[in-house]
C-alpha cells in the first residue's frame, strides 16, 4: 500500500512539474513579419509594403474576425478584423497575410498602421474582448530591406528550455511554411540514424513494458487492498464464507464443500409429504388427468 | 442503313461499358481471392463475421468497369456511395467505434484478478517491431514499415487506424493481411505452441484466478485509460474508445448503451469497415508486388508474436513459485486476435490434459494484447507521423 502511495505521489509530482516547466505556444502566432518591402511580394493594387504574417497554430479552422492588430501596447483595439469575411476563417495550420500599408479602406487585409525600419516596431494581436493578448513580437530596430523576421519552424515561439526562437529568417515565405516541409522530417531522421529499426524497436517495447509494467503494479496493489477488504468484512461477518477467506482451498473444493453441508442441512424429507424420489409411485387413474386425451393421435399408415 | 449503324454503336458503347469489356487478369484473380475468403468463412467458420463482409467486399471492389467515364460507382471516386463509406477507413473513426464495443464486450476480470499477465501482451508486441525491421530490411520506407509491422498485433482496428495515418497507399493490403492472419490464427499458431513448449509444461494448471470486486472493475478502466494515455496521448483514440467502452459495461448503471456499444452498433461498424475494406481491394490499385511482400512480412510478424508470448511465458516461469508457475500454452494469447488466440490455448491445452481448462487465464493476456497493441501503435504513431 505504501509503494502504491509512494509511486502515485511520484507519478503526480513528475506530472505536475513537466506541466509547470512547459512553455505553451499560443494559438495564434505572429509568424513572419516583413518591414521593409523594397523588391519583393506586391498586393493586388501592385504596392509593396510591409505584411504581418499571422498562423493559425492549432488544428482546427480558427477565425480571425473580430480580433485586433496593432502596433501600439496602450491601443490594443487600432485595427480590428472585419467580422463576416470568408477569408478570416483560417483553415488549420495555415497562414493570414496582413499588409502594413495604412490603407484599411482597400480590404480586410490592409491595417491601418504601417511599420517603420528604423524603430522597434511592436505588433501584437487582441481576442474579441480587445484585453485578451493572443501574441506579441517586437521587430527589433534596423532589419534590412527585404528581410524578414519571425520563427524557423511555423508556430514554434519557444525552445525546450522556453527561449523564444524569433529571429530573422534565412527565407522568406509570405503566405507559406517557414520551413518547407518536402518530407517528414522524422521519417527522414529514422532513415539516417536508424536504417533498419533497432533503436526505435528498443524504445518501442521499453514503452510498452513500461505501461503494461505500471499498470501491473497498481492492479496488484489495488487487488491486495480489495482481497484484505473483503477478507476482513468476510470475517466480521461469520459466514461460511469467510470459511473461503482464510483457507488456501480453491473454488471448486469449496464449491463441492458447500454443496454438501446445504444437502445434509435440507435432508429432512421424512417429514414432509412430498418427496422427490426414484421409487415408482401408484396412482389411481383419471381421465381428467390422462394427457393421451389431449393430444392428436397419430396417423396410421 | 443509318439505324443499323446507330444500334451497332449504340451496342459498341454499351459493351464498352461493361464489366466483360474492362475486366484485367487482375480482377479475376482478386475475384477468386474474395471467393475464397467466403469460402473459408461459410465452410470453415474462420472468421465468418469478418470474412463474409470482406470476401463480398472484394468481389464489389474488383466488378470492371469503365473507370474514364466518371461513373462515380468505384470506392476511389470521390462522390460515390462506397467511397462516402470508405471514408470511415480514411479517416479513422471507424476502427475506435469499434474499439468501444470490443472495451463493453470485453471482461477484463482475468487480467484484474492476475496482474502479472498483463506483461505476456507487452512481449507479444514483438511481432510489430520485428515485422517493422523485416519491412525496413526489405526496403520499405519507416512510415510503410510501421504500417506494415502493425499487422503482428493481430488486431484488424488498430492496423486499419494506423495504415491510414501513416501510409494510406497499403491501406487495403496491410487490412487484408490483418484479418486474413487473424482467421487464420488457428492454422498459424499451434505448431509455434507445440515446437517452443515441452510436455511437462503443456500440462500446468494454473491457480484459480480469485473474485474480483465491481470497484476494481469499475476503476480498470479509468486507471487504464489515464495511465496509458499520459504515456502515449497518440494512442488516445483506440484507448479512450477502448476503456470508455469497458466503463459502460462495469458501471452497471449504463446497461442500455453498453447494449448498444457491443451490439448493434459494432455490428454496423463491423459491416460498414469489413465491406469497404474488401472493396479498397480494386486490383488496379491492390495487386502490386508490394501487396505481396506485405503478406510475407504479416505471416512472419505472427509467428514472431506468438513465439514471443510463449518464450517470454517460458523466461518468467523462472522467477515464479512452483505453485504459481503459467502455463506457456497461454503465451500465444497476448497477440490480440480476442477471443481466438484464447481459444486456442484452450483447444491445445486440451489436447494433453482433458482437465485443464486454460481459456479464463488466456484471456488475460488476449486483452492485455488489445491494450498493447493500442499502445504500440500510439508509438509508432508518434515516432513516424
Amino acid at each position: 500500500m505504501n509503494n502504491l502511495k509512494q509511486l502515485l505521489f511520484l507519478s503526480a509530482l513528475i506530472l505536475l512539474v513537466s506541466c509547470a516547466i512547459k512553455e505553451e505556444n499560443p494559438r495564434w502566432v505572429i509568424n513572419e513579419v516583413m518591414v521593409d518591402n523594397q523588391t519583393g511580394f506586391m498586393d493586388n493594387y501592385g504596392q509593396r509594403n510591409g505584411w504581418i504574417e499571422i498562423f493559425n497554430n492549432t488544428y482546427k479552422t480558427q477565425d480571425l474576425g473580430g480580433r485586433y492588430l496593432t502596433d501600439d501596447p496602450n491601443n490594443p483595439k487600432k485595427y480590428p478584423i472585419p467580422r463576416g469575411d470568408v477569408l478570416t476563417k483560417i483553415p488549420p495550420r495555415q497562414h493570414a497575410l496582413f499588409w502594413a500599408d495604412n490603407e484599411p479602406f482597400n480590404g480586410t487585409f490592409h491595417v491601418n498602421f504601417k511599420l517603420d525600419s528604423s524603430k522597434d516596431n511592436y505588433i501584437a494581436l487582441y481576442e474579441n474582448d480587445g484585453k485578451t493578448l493572443l501574441d506579441e513580437i517586437v521587430i527589433p530596430a534596423g532589419l534590412p530591406a527585404d528581410k524578414t523576421y519571425g520563427y524557423p519552424a511555423d508556430g514554434v515561439k519557444y525552445d525546450q528550455n522556453g527561449n523564444t526562437l524569433a529571429t530573422q529568417l534565412e527565407r522568406i515565405t509570405p503566405s507559406s511554411n517557414n520551413a518547407i516541409l518536402e518530407e517528414n522530417p522524422k521519417v527522414v531522421s529514422l532513415q539516417k540514424n536508424d536504417p533498419i529499426g533497432v533503436t526505435i524497436t528498443i524504445t518501442s517495447m521499453l514503452v510498452v513494458f513500461l505501461g503494461l509494467i505500471l499498470l501491473y503494479l497498481i492492479f496488484k496493489a489495488i487487488g491486495n487492498t480489495a482481497k484484505n477488504i473483503s477478507q476482513r468484512r468476510i470475517a466480521s461477518a461469520g459466514t461460511l464464507s469467510a470459511v473461503r477467506g482464510e483457507s488456501q482451498l480453491t473454488g471448486e473444493v469449496l464449491a463441492a464443500i458447500s454443496a454438501a453441508i446445504h444437502e445434509l442441512n435440507q435432508d429432512v424429507h421424512d417429514v414432509e409429504s412430498t418427496i422427490l424420489t426414484i421409487s415408482e409411485v401408484r396412482r389411481k387413474y383419471s381421465p381428467w388427468n390422462s394427457k393421451f386425451y389431449a393430444l392428436r393421435q397419430e396417423p396410421r399408415k | 442503313m443509318n439505324t443499323l449503324l446507330t444500334l451497332g454503336d449504340n451496342l459498341k458503347t454499351f459493351w464498352d461499358y461493361t464489366g466483360m469489356a474492362n475486366a484485367t487478369f487482375g480482377h479475376i484473380i482478386m475475384i477468386l481471392v474474395g471467393l475464397f475468403f467466403i469460402y473459408l468463412a461459410i465452410s470453415k467458420e474462420y472468421e465468418p463475421l469478418l470474412l463474409i463482409p470482406i470476401g463480398f467486399g472484394i468481389l464489389i471492389g474488383n466488378i470492371p468497369f469503365n473507370e474514364a467515364a466518371g461513373l462515380q460507382v468505384g470506392i476511389y471516386e470521390e462522390g460515390s456511395v462506397f467511397n462516402i463509406l470508405y471514408q470511415g477507413v480514411v479517416q479513422g473513426w471507424y476502427p475506435p467505434l469499434i474499439f468501444m464495443g470490443i472495451g463493453a464486450m470485453t471482461d477484463f476480470s482475468s487480467l484484474i484478478a492476475n496482474p502479472k499477465l498483463f506483461l505476456i501482451g507487452a512481449a507479444c508486441q514483438f511481432g510489430i517491431f520485428g515485422a517493422y525491421i523485416a519491412a525496413l530490411m526489405w526496403g520499405f520506407a519507416p512510415n510503410e514499415a510501421g504500417s506494415i509491422g502493425i499487422i503482428g498485433g493481430a488486431d484488424g482496428p488498430t492496423a486499419i487506424f494506423l495504415t491510414s495515418k501513416l501510409a494510406p497507399q497499403l491501406l487495403g493490403a496491410v487490412a487484408i493481411s490483418a484479418y486474413s492472419y487473424m482467421a487464420l490464427v488457428p492454422v498459424i499458431q499451434p505448431p509455434f505452441m507445440k515446437l517452443l513448449t515441452t510436455k511437462k509444461e503443456r500440462v500446468i494448471k494454473m491457480k484459480t484466478p480469485r473474485v474480483v470486486s465491481q470497484t476494481e472493475k469499475i476503476l480498470f478502466p479509468i486507471v487504464g485509460l489515464l495511465l496509458t494515455t499520459f504515456l502515449v496521448p497518440s494512442g488516445l483514440p483506440l484507448l479512450g474508445m477502448l476503456f470508455f467502452g469497458n466503463l459502460l459495461k462495469e458501471s452497471g448503471v449504463t446497461r442500455r448503451l453498453a447494449e448498444t456499444a457491443r451490439g448493434p452498433l459494432i455490428d454496423t461498424i463491423t459491416i460498414l469497415l469489413g465491406l469497404t475494406v474488401g472493396a479498397s481491394t480494386q486490383a488496379t490499385t491492390f495487386l502490386r508486388p508490394e501487396s505481396i511482400k506485405i503478406f510475407v512480412i504479416g505471416a512472419f510478424s505472427f509467428v514472431v508474436a506468438t513465439c514471443a508470448g510463449i518464450l517470454f511465458v517460458k523466461f518468467f516461469n523462472l522467477f515464479l513459485k512452483k505453485d504459481n508457475k503459467i502455463n506457456p500454452l497461454i503465451g500465444n494469447s497476448g497477440v490480440s486476435a480476442v477471443p481466438d488466440s484464447a481459444r486456442i490455448s484452450q483447444i491445445v491445452g486440451l489436447e494433453y490434459d482433458n482437465t485443464n481448462y486454460l481459456l479464463m487465464h488466456a484471456m488475460g493476456p488476449n486483452v492485455a494484447g488489445v491494450i498493447g497493441s493500442a499502445v504500440a501503435a500510439g508509438i509508432m504513431l508518434g515516432f513516424l507521423y
